[in-house]
């Protein structure tokens, strides 16, 4: 086992471990803070697949714009231990075994997939771009300008739709 | 270690998302597990860039997270909205889909 | 670094967006710099940009079809018209809020700006030719549509419905990228002519893997047009909604969705057996045409009603959709069944042409009939009634022949068009769709499309039978009458009747060989 296995195991273990927290912690700062902590540990697989860039913006923007926005939400609203968390009714046993299902169907399509450790199948130059925020800015701004303009025009939706839904009053 | 490992990595996420969606009656809970969904595509896309070698899941990726970001402040302020209304934020999407 | 060119022709697919963001951003700003009090001419502002967006549609839909905008969008006809549709509905809807809204004190410039950004989102997604793009158009769509879902302060009803609809939308955005994301896995391209390319290649390597992604981006899709089983969300939404807007989501909203899923369906089904995608569509179709009359059946609530008729007529749509994937080569003897495709001289034709006239002609006469009858029931509701539980109530429109026999005429014509009986435009609708679904041998599930629009005539003429049959209640409402109500009203139904009996030149323009780009 190399460091890199190790690494993964490490990250990938404690980020499902945080998202389990996420998920079934009954306070709300509680589960806000696991998503923080898998948010982290997420960025560190992305280092390990290389991709830094992604790896930093991951940081960046869920740990830090998104996180501090829902507990924001969570304080303003003084969101406090609201009864159990889990309600097994008939449907949400049915929702239970249904994303068992949807998990082990996945695990069922990637079992077929190449298990060999990933290698470098692009050429050289390739390498030495791959996941530099230089090259990502690049090809941005050049190849994929239209998405980059329709975003544009989602975030100015979003804020509008925002400042239009949290008015105290029309 | 191989592109398996991070498939089944982001399954996992993913799973807990729309387990955390279908079960959880605190909005913002529900938030929090599309949330995990989100990144489970993330993580399904950086793998996949790697594995092919090129930048284009990366790209998907950066416009992914812009993406959820957009879909968060609205779903956030939505949850405002709620509490306004009904003084609570606890909602059960299954006993309300009402015939 | 490649520095990129784009020459006018790049930018003539997106010319009416730019028009609608233009506007919708001038109507942002003159909240923060006009605060008069009569806002009336938010709504003219809006409705003149819906025309001309419209009109450059139009202009457009006669280009050849082709890819645009570094193969991100294509300029198709098919694309354009939709467009066009979403321009033609949008005016209708931004006139109905009009009324709707100042009844109400709650006319704002946000409003009709948000509406603008879900046209130019429906827009761009009707164009989009490349997963990115069209998720991110999608979501523009989206986001737009929660803000005006919960538009209204009145109760909990509009944020319930606001949130309902957020967490379902964003639930089905997730499928639809994480198959986006498979796939990408699979063929290493995101814009749909590689991916269609690759597909081949990807297929004969891990066939589940494909399988998984289409799968998803199915199931992501599916929610947005509202298909059974995954249109749970439909009539909470639709009925917690302003009016107005449930008409524009009725109509334009999923008249967008459709068009992008079958436009990324004809890319994805490449090197795949035919059958899968065919059989897939029609058990959606049949599911949804049959569950949304069923669902719709025992509704007295009319504006719940309509929600559950918009699920059926997605159904009828998605009949065309099943014609498009149905196997071209079927072995003769082939039993007649309603999943299976047994043409009736033996050989199928291609039924491309039939079937693009048939979805178009129908999302045109869906989108006029919907905006109509939501829009009468819109002006026959009180701001009174808000707080109260039987706003829409079947009893309501008791007598309404008698007290106002205009808008009882005009609501038993969009009845008369929901259920498919000429002379309206719905009736020609289901006509093109059924005969092109029968012409590629789906014979069986054309029938059971035309005995559940039978159950559906029931519920229909329940509502005509009630405002023509019944006596008034001592409560009756009288309608809100606005100047841009009625202008809204009288222009659908001269559309309802005029394309029902003149469809002419339209279909000619319809039928055009070189509609969908790529197919």
């Amino acid at each position: 086992m190399n460091a890199e296995q190790v690494l993964f195991w490490l990250f990938s273990v404690c980020t499902l471990v945080a998202a389990s927290g996420v998920i079934f912690a009954r306070n709300p700062v509680a589960s806000a803070m696991s998503l923080v902590a898998t948010f982290f540990f997420l960025s560190g697989i992305y280092v390990l697949l290389w991709a830094h860039t992604i790896a930093a913006l991951q940081v960046l923007v869920y740990a830090g714009a998104i996180m501090v926005l829902f507990l924001f939400v969570i304080m303003l609203l003084s969101l406090t231990d609201s009864g159990p968390v889990l309600h097994f009714t008939p449907s949400r046993i049915a929702g239970g075994v249904a994303v068992i299902a949807l998990f082990v169907s996945l695990t069922a399509v990637f079992r077929k997939l190449p298990t060999a450790e990933l290698t470098w199948v692009g050429d050289a130059a390739k390498l030495k771009n791959f996941g530099t925020i230089q090259h990502l800015g690049e090809v941005m701004y050049t190849q994929w300008l239209f998405p980059f303009e329709a975003v544009s025009l989602l975030l100015l939706v979003a804020i509008l739709g925002a400042v239009v839904v949290a008015k105290p009053r029309i | 270690m191989g592109l398996i490992g991070y498939l089944l990595l982001a399954a996992g996420l993913f799973s807990l998302g729309v387990f955390g969606l279908v079960t959880r009656k605190n909005a913002v809970g529900v938030m929090v597990a599309v949330e995990l969904m989100a990144n489970a595509v993330n993580l399904n896309l950086v793998a996949f860039s790697r594995f092919h070698g090129g930048n284009t899941g990366q790209v998907f990726a950066l416009f992914s997270i812009a993406i959820t970001v957009a879909e968060v402040v609205v779903g956030l302020a939505l949850v405002i909205l709620l509490f306004r209304a009904r003084g609570d934020v606890t909602l059960d999407l299954a006993s309300e889909l009402k015939e | 670094m490649i520095i990129p060119h784009f020459t006018l022709n790049d930018f003539l697919p997106v010319m009416p967006v730019g028009v609608l963001m233009a506007a919708a951003i001038v109507l942002m700003l003159s909240e923060v710099f006009l605060t008069s009090t009569t806002r009336t001419y938010q709504a003219i502002i809006a409705a003149l940009a819906s025309i001309v967006a419209g009109g450059i549609a139009v202009n457009n839909a006669f280009e050849p079809a082709r890819l645009v905008l570094q193969g991100y969008a294509v300029l198709d006809p098919f694309s354009s018209w939709t467009t066009a549709m979403v321009c033609l509905g949008t005016f209708l809807a931004v006139l109905l809020s009009a009324g709707f809204l100042k009844h109400r004190n709650a006319e704002r410039g946000e409003f009709y700006a948000l509406m603008l950004f879900a046209a130019a989102g429906m827009s761009l997604l009707s164009l989009s030719a490349e997963f990115i793009t069209l998720f991110i158009n999608l979501e523009v769509l989206s986001v737009a549509t929660y803000a005006l879902t919960a538009f209204l302060r009145r109760g909990p009803r509009p944020s319930e419905a606001g949130f309902k609809y957020f967490i379902l939308g964003a639930f089905a955005a997730a499928l639809l990228l994480y198959g986006a994301a498979l796939i990408y896995g699979a063929t290493g391209a995101t814009k749909l002519v590689e991916v269609s390319a690759a597909l081949p290649a990807a297929f004969a390597k891990s066939p589940a893997l494909v399988y998984a992604g289409l799968g998803l981006v199915l199931a992501g899709f599916a929610f947005k047009v509202a298909a059974v089983p995954f249109h749970m969300w439909t009539p909470d939404v639709y009925e917690g909604a302003p009016t107005p807007v449930t008409a524009l989501m009725s109509a334009g909203v999923k008249a967008a969705a459709f068009v992008a899923m079958v436009r990324t369906f004809l890319f994805l089904v490449k090197g795949i057996d035919p059958v899968i995608p065919f059989t897939v569509f029609s058990l959606l179709a049949l599911l949804t045409m049959v569950g949304g009359n069923l669902l719709a059946l025992p509704q007295r609530n009319v504006k719940r009603m309509l929600a559950y008729s918009s699920i059926a007529h997605a159904g009828y749509m998605l009949l065309g959709v099943a014609a498009l994937f149905a196997p071209k080569l079927v072995e003769a003897g082939a039993k007649v069944g309603v999943l299976t495709a047994t043409p009736l001289t033996g050989t199928a034709q291609d039924v491309s042409v039939a079937v693009y006239k048939g979805l178009l002609f129908y999302i045109l006469g869906y989108t006029v009939t919907s905006l109509g009858a939501f829009g009468t029931i819109s002006a026959l509701e009180r701001r009174e009634d808000e707080t109260r539980g039987n706003t829409w109530d079947l009893e309501r429109f008791a007598g309404l022949a008698q007290r106002k026999p205009g808008w009882a005429a005009a609501m038993a014509l969009f009845m008369l068009s929901l259920g498919g009986v000429p002379p309206t435009v719905g009736f020609l609708g289901k006509l093109f769709l059924f005969s092109a679904a029968v012409d590629a041998g789906l014979l069986g599930l054309a029938i059971v499309g035309v005995l559940s629009s039978v159950i559906g005539v029931y519920f229909y003429l329940r509502v005509v039978v009630y405002m023509f049959m019944r006596p008034a209640p001592i409560d009756a409402p009288a309608p809100f009458r606005h100047w841009t109500t009625e202008l809204a009203l009288v222009t659908s139904a001269v559309l309802v009747v005029g394309l029902g009996i003149l469809p002419g030149t339209i279909t000619e323009w319809f039928s055009r060989v070189g509609m969908v780009f790529g197919h």
